[in-house]
């Protein structure tokens, strides 16, 4: 054990804190919620205070030199840092909003355990120094937080739950193997290591498959295409403050976890970056596709977090593909990611006081609910106008970066020119999921806050003034305020934070400072906004949207047939493997079985016994010597004879040769 | 001196056992509870002292047959884990078996099971193996047809036809070994005669191949695993769990002793016996899962499970590897406890409930918390999620697996190992979901609590937290397995 213990203890405390829940949950409600709320802004300040160090350049490492079999290694500083505040930052507000959100539901010490047990364990995941250590928490995370996904245990809840929990698994076994050929081939996992094993490493082959490995459990855990399916449907069923999580920072583990294959093990591999970078493209764009048609709020959300992944995805690609002058994607990155953690918070927080409020999600149940609620107004206003990228505010900074990463690509001397090609179209695909995103928001925005419900506005606007509490406003507009304050003072705020993480990712050194307001980064977000309009006014008003009686209403449009899991995934993975598997694991299983049968059917089937009688003399006593041959055939004696008889004819035999 | 403290864990649970014929009281309950609770503490407490200063005893009946009782490294982990599981299963077992009827001959087998156990981990020679061995399967069939049941007698019967014919097997090979060997007596890397063998490797490796599914067949791998799934469930559940926890596993330190102190590694190390032995083995881990996944019966289900978990060990053994010898000791030591955990909840389950079957048990974790919260840590640790101790044994099979040198084998192993890790998951953690979380149409109001007794319970607490102990703190198992390897291999 050394180095700074504090760095086991912010992991280790909120688990046993964990356990601390159940306990107080026997006292009261109040003692626990209150025991939580103050354990994670305890948190916030600490790891605030550590990450004004990381600010500075320190740096804090500790390792345990024994758990599970190998060592332990934790450390903070950099993009870890920022991460870990970002975790902080994500579990305080949400913290104070389940409060007052859970109030009517059952089994709230359940959640509080394994919501704190999440916490830790997250905490872990961000602070991990090797990848040993990352799958530890991982783990642990990632069964954790299966309990929040079901926590209101209905049908439909403990369906995609179980889908949840069942990639969950799936992506843990994979990304296993992934560790064990790693391990096998460089002897090392530590993350700072892994570049000098990797000169040494003579199976290419192996590497690749241990990287493919580690894509497919991370990648699951992130919502990558093609495995993404279960994300717009678990997001939903869970309670919005574990969703708010889901979304903002589970994913993010699956994505640093991306990141530390494509900067660590496949760095410098082209094929690899192309490979991220069109999963990515692939991403952005169906995410924001199905969030065009949802016609629920969380749903709408939920697929919004998987276009934001596949932005993400994109500029990771683009990190791995931009070589030694990859300063612009590595920022863009880190800053989208802390973004979208941010704006996945404010806005499913409101999706939650929505929730809590209706008990509804359906775009035409809820429709005009927030006709009244300016601070609920403002609020979703920054979330949206930040997630859209509108200049002034954060979301714009970070994607200018991402775009410019990929305009900087046509300029990179060395590259093919098919590649070049490419990665023009991924351009325009960037562009109109970016647009996309406007319209889909725009859409939210218009129906929770310009509409009149049709049936009942006045249930609507009942709940103006009492719709919650002072500690969730205050949980979401704090995160709001955020966003307008990081873009429009860029260099003073995002530039730093920027710099901080690219350390991690291999960033190159940024030569000229970036003018984010210049006139051709905004010709990229103009084009953005027109094509948002364009989607939203003549999508979504003209074809997503029907007349029924005398008002327009949402429909859903997209073929309920038309999904992956129920048309792939379930269908193999549930039916069609465990066939075969069972089929061939039976067979197996009987055939000793069957041989003995059939022996015992046949040459050893017992002598059934004489029976004495003639054609004409069924049951017919014996007769007294029939008897008593019988009576000898069976005895002792008898078989002692034949024994003996046999032993002779042996030692006769050996007598012989 | 030192002798006797040799065989002293091995005479007296069985002198105990005996003796218990003569004595009226041992038919009342509070007298039969003392006195086996104190026979197998004291037989734990005699292993732990054998393990620490036992001497060598031998006694040779004509030359060549030779009986030697000694303590070694892989004889005291295996003799003080059992002798363990078989006082926290037999604490477990006061209150689960008054519901069952002959409970008082059923403590005579269990005490003389655990003398015949103890002779196999502290034997030293071929023949003293043997000899328990056998000892040890018929002084535990009767457990198993406790009941009375025909079901129940034909399952033991079963058991006893394939325990005989393995060890059958098990003496041919003795016959065959010893004429290849320069001592019937185990020694750390083999004994193997050089001269004698040369020009009849194969008839060497065929015997190997017949003592491995010999021994094996206790062990549950296939092909002669089908005892298993048939006897666990007809045993009374503190029965079923030591024979999955332990006697199983003697099955295994067989297999240890014959393949590492009898032929030695060398001999069959990039042989076809060792690419036959793996698929074997994976066979086995696959089939298990698969069955296990399929099955409704709750102790069936745990029984396939074991014969899955088994081959595990068995993957591990026939890496010829000092990672996969680990890995198969974490794995011995990490199966035990789980799989004692795992039948001593079913047999909580069966004896409060009489639940058997596993759509039976929604909402169960309402009724009896303590019993499902146990059951889903040992779930974990079966899955091997970290930080528990299925996930490091695991680890190290599979870096054995990779470092075999089978080539592609050694890639598919750790994936088929992970295939049933899956599979596992399918099977237990389903279980664990429908118990704690039956859903929002469950009736909560018509819940009526009957969780089992504390002294149930307490042993199974001390078990889930075994299944986190190993797993964290595995770095003592690992040095002592990778010291063992290392004068083996």
């Amino acid at each position: 054990m050394k180095g700074q213990i504090i760095l086991l203890l912010l992991t280790c405390i909120p688990m046993l804190a964990a356990f601390a829940c159940l306990l107080l949950s026997r006292i009261g409600d109040r003692a626990r919620d209150y025991f939580a709320q103050a354990l994670v802004l305890i948190w916030l300040a600490v790891i605030a205070v550590l990450f004004a160090g990381a600010l500075g350049g320190a740096e804090y490492s500790f390792t345990l030199s024994s758990f599970c079999g190998m060592p332990l290694n934790l450390r903070f500083g950099g993009f870890r840092a920022l991460y870990t505040l970002v975790t902080a930052v994500m579990w305080g507000g949400t913290t104070i909003l389940s409060r007052e959100y859970l109030h009517h539901y059952n089994d709230k010490h359940r959640y509080y355990f394994f919501w704190l047990l999440t916490y830790g364990a997250t905490l872990g995941v961000f602070m991990s120094a090797d990848l040993f250590t990352t799958f530890i928490f991982f783990e642990i995370m990632s069964l954790a937080s299966y309990v929040l996904v079901v926590h209101d245990e209905k049908p439909e809840a403990m369906k995609n739950g179980g889908t949840y929990l069942a990639v969950g698994v799936t992506g843990g076994m994979v990304m296993l193997m992934g560790l064990f050929l790693l391990w096998h081939e460089l002897g090392t996992l530590d993350m700072a290591g892994l570049l000098g094993a990797l000169e040494q490493a003579s199976d290419s082959r192996m590497i690749w498959a241990a990287s493919l490995c580690l894509l497919f459990g991370f990648g699951a855990k992130a919502g990558m295409f093609p495995l993404h399916f279960w994300l717009p449907k678990t997001h939903p069923v869970a309670p919005a403050p574990a969703s708010a999580l889901l979304s903002g920072i589970l994913t993010k583990c699956g994505i640093f976890g991306i990141l530390v294959t494509t900067v660590y093990i496949m760095e410098g591999s082209e094929s690899w970056g192309v490979m991220i970078l069109v999963l990515g493209a692939i991403t952005m764009f169906l995410g924001a596709f199905l969030a065009l048609f949802g016609i629920d709020l969380k749903r709408i959300l939920a697929c919004s977090s998987l276009s934001q992944i596949g932005f993400i995805l994109t500029g990771t690609g683009m990190i791995s593909l931009l070589g030694e002058e990859n300063a612009l994607a590595v920022r863009g990155t880190i800053l989208h990611m802390v973004n979208h953690s941010m704006f996945k918070l404010i806005l499913f927080m409101i999706a939650g006081v929505v929730y809590m409020n209706l008990h509804k999600l359906n775009l035409n149940e809820i429709r005009g609910f927030g006709r009244g609620k300016w601070m609920l107004r403002i609020c979703f206003l920054m979330g949206m106008l930040g997630i859209a990228g509108i200049p002034g505010w954060s979301g714009y900074i970070s994607k200018t970066l991402l775009h410019e990463a990929i305009v900087e690509f046509a300029h990179v001397e060395h590259a093919a020119a098919s590649l070049k090609q490419l990665v023009a179209v991924i351009e325009w695909v960037f562009l109109i999921s970016g647009g996309f995103t406007l319209g889909y928001m725009l859409k939210l925005y218009v129906c929770l806050f310009h509409e009149k419900n049709v049936k009942d506005q006045a249930k609507m606007a009942a709940s103006d003034h009492s719709y919650m509490n002072r500690a969730s406003a205050a949980a979401i507009a704090v995160p709001a305020v955020l966003v307008p304050v990081l873009g429009l003072l860029p260099h003073q705020t995002m530039d730093r934070l920027a710099a901080l993480g690219s350390d991690f990712l291999r960033g190159a050194h940024l030569e000229h400072t970036i003018h984010y307001f210049s006139l051709t980064n905004l010709k990229g977000s103009a084009i953005s906004i027109a094509i948002g309009l364009f989607t939203y006014f003549v999508i979504i008003r003209g074809g997503l949207m029907a007349k029924e009686g005398e008002a327009r209403v949402y429909v859903d449009r997209w073929p309920a047939w038309l999904d992956v899991e129920n048309l792939l995934y379930r269908p193999v993975m549930m039916t069609i493997l465990p066939f075969i598997g069972a089929l061939a694991s039976r067979i197996c299983d009987k055939i000793t079985d069957t041989i003995l049968y059939i022996l015992k059917m046949t040459a050893f089937k017992e002598a059934s016994h004489k029976r004495y009688y003639t054609l004409f003399g069924y049951m017919r006593k014996p007769t007294h010597e029939e008897a008593i041959h019988q009576e000898l055939m069976e005895s002792f004696s008898f078989g002692l004879l034949m024994f003996a008889l046999g032993l002779g004819a042996v030692l006769i035999y050996l007598l012989l040769i | 001196m030192n002798q006797w403290i040799t065989m002293l864990p091995i005479c007296v649970p069985v002198l105990a056992a005996l003796l218990s014929i003569g004595i009226r009281s041992f038919e009342k309950d509070t007298f039969r509870k003392g006195y086996v609770t104190a026979t197998l503490s004291v037989t734990l407490l005699l292993m732990l002292l054998a393990a620490v200063c036992g001497g060598r005893v031998e006694y040779t009946i004509i030359d060549g047959l030779t009986f030697v009782f000694r303590p070694d490294g892989i004889g005291r982990f295996f003799g003080l884990l059992s002798a363990g599981m078989w006082l926290l299963a037999g604490i477990y077992s006061f209150q689960y078996m008054h519901h069952e009827e002959r409970c008082i001959n059923f403590y005579r087998y269990y005490m003389i099971t655990i003398g015949a156990i103890c002779g196999i981990a502290l034997s030293g020679s071929y023949l003293s193996l043997y000899l328990t061995f056998e000892a040890m399967s018929f002084a535990s069939f009767p457990m198993v047809m406790n009941s009375r049941t025909k079901q129940s007698v034909n399952a033991a019967m079963k058991y006893l036809f394939y325990s005989v014919a393995g060890s059958a097997l098990g003496l041919v090979g003795f016959f065959f070994l010893s004429v290849y060997t320069t001592t019937t007596e185990f020694v750390a890397g083999g004994s193997l005669d050089l001269s004698a063998v040369a020009g009849s490797e194969t008839k060497l490796l065929v015997v190997l191949l017949l003592v491995i599914i010999g021994f094996g067949t206790k062990a549950g791998m296939f092909p002669m695993h089908a005892w298993l799934p048939t006897a666990h469930p007809a045993a009374p559940s503190p029965a079923s769990a030591v024979m999955s926890g332990i006697i199983t596993k003697a099955g295994i330190l067989a297999i240890i002793r014959v393949v590492f102190f009898v032929a030695g590694a060398d001999a069959i190390r990039g042989t076809w016996l060792q690419k036959v032995w793996m698929i074997l083995a994976l066979i086995t881990v696959f089939m298990g899962s698969m069955l296990a996944y399929k099955e409704n019966i709750l102790k069936k289900r745990l029984a396939y499970s074991s014969v899955s978990q088994l081959s595990y060990v068995m993957l591990g053994l026939s890496t010829l590897t000092a990672a996969g010898f680990t890995g198969a000791v974490l794995h011995m030591a990490a199966h035990a406890v789980i799989k004692d955990l795992l039948f001593m909840c079913a047999g909580c389950i069966i004896m409060k409930t009489s639940c058997t079957r596993v759509d039976e048990l929604r909402g169960i974790g309402k009724r009896m918390p303590g019993t499902m919260i146990c059951f889903t840590i040992a779930s974990l640790g079966l899955v091997g999620i970290p930080p528990t101790a299925g996930f490091v044994s695991k680890w190290y099979l599979a870096q054995g697996a990779l470092e075999s040198g089978c080539g592609v084998l050694g890639i598919v192993g750790p994936a088929v190992l992970l295939v049933s890790a899956l599979l596992t998951a399918g099977y237990l953690l389903t279980v664990s979901v429908s118990a704690f979380l039956p859903g929002a149409d469950f009736d909560r109001t018509r819940v009526v609590k009957c969780e089992a007794p504390v002294s149930m319970l307490w042993p199974m607490a001390l078990l889930a937290l075994a299944v986190f102990a190993i797993g964290m703190a595995a770095a003592p198992l690992i040095d002592f397995a990778s010291a063992v390897a290392q004068t083996i291999l």
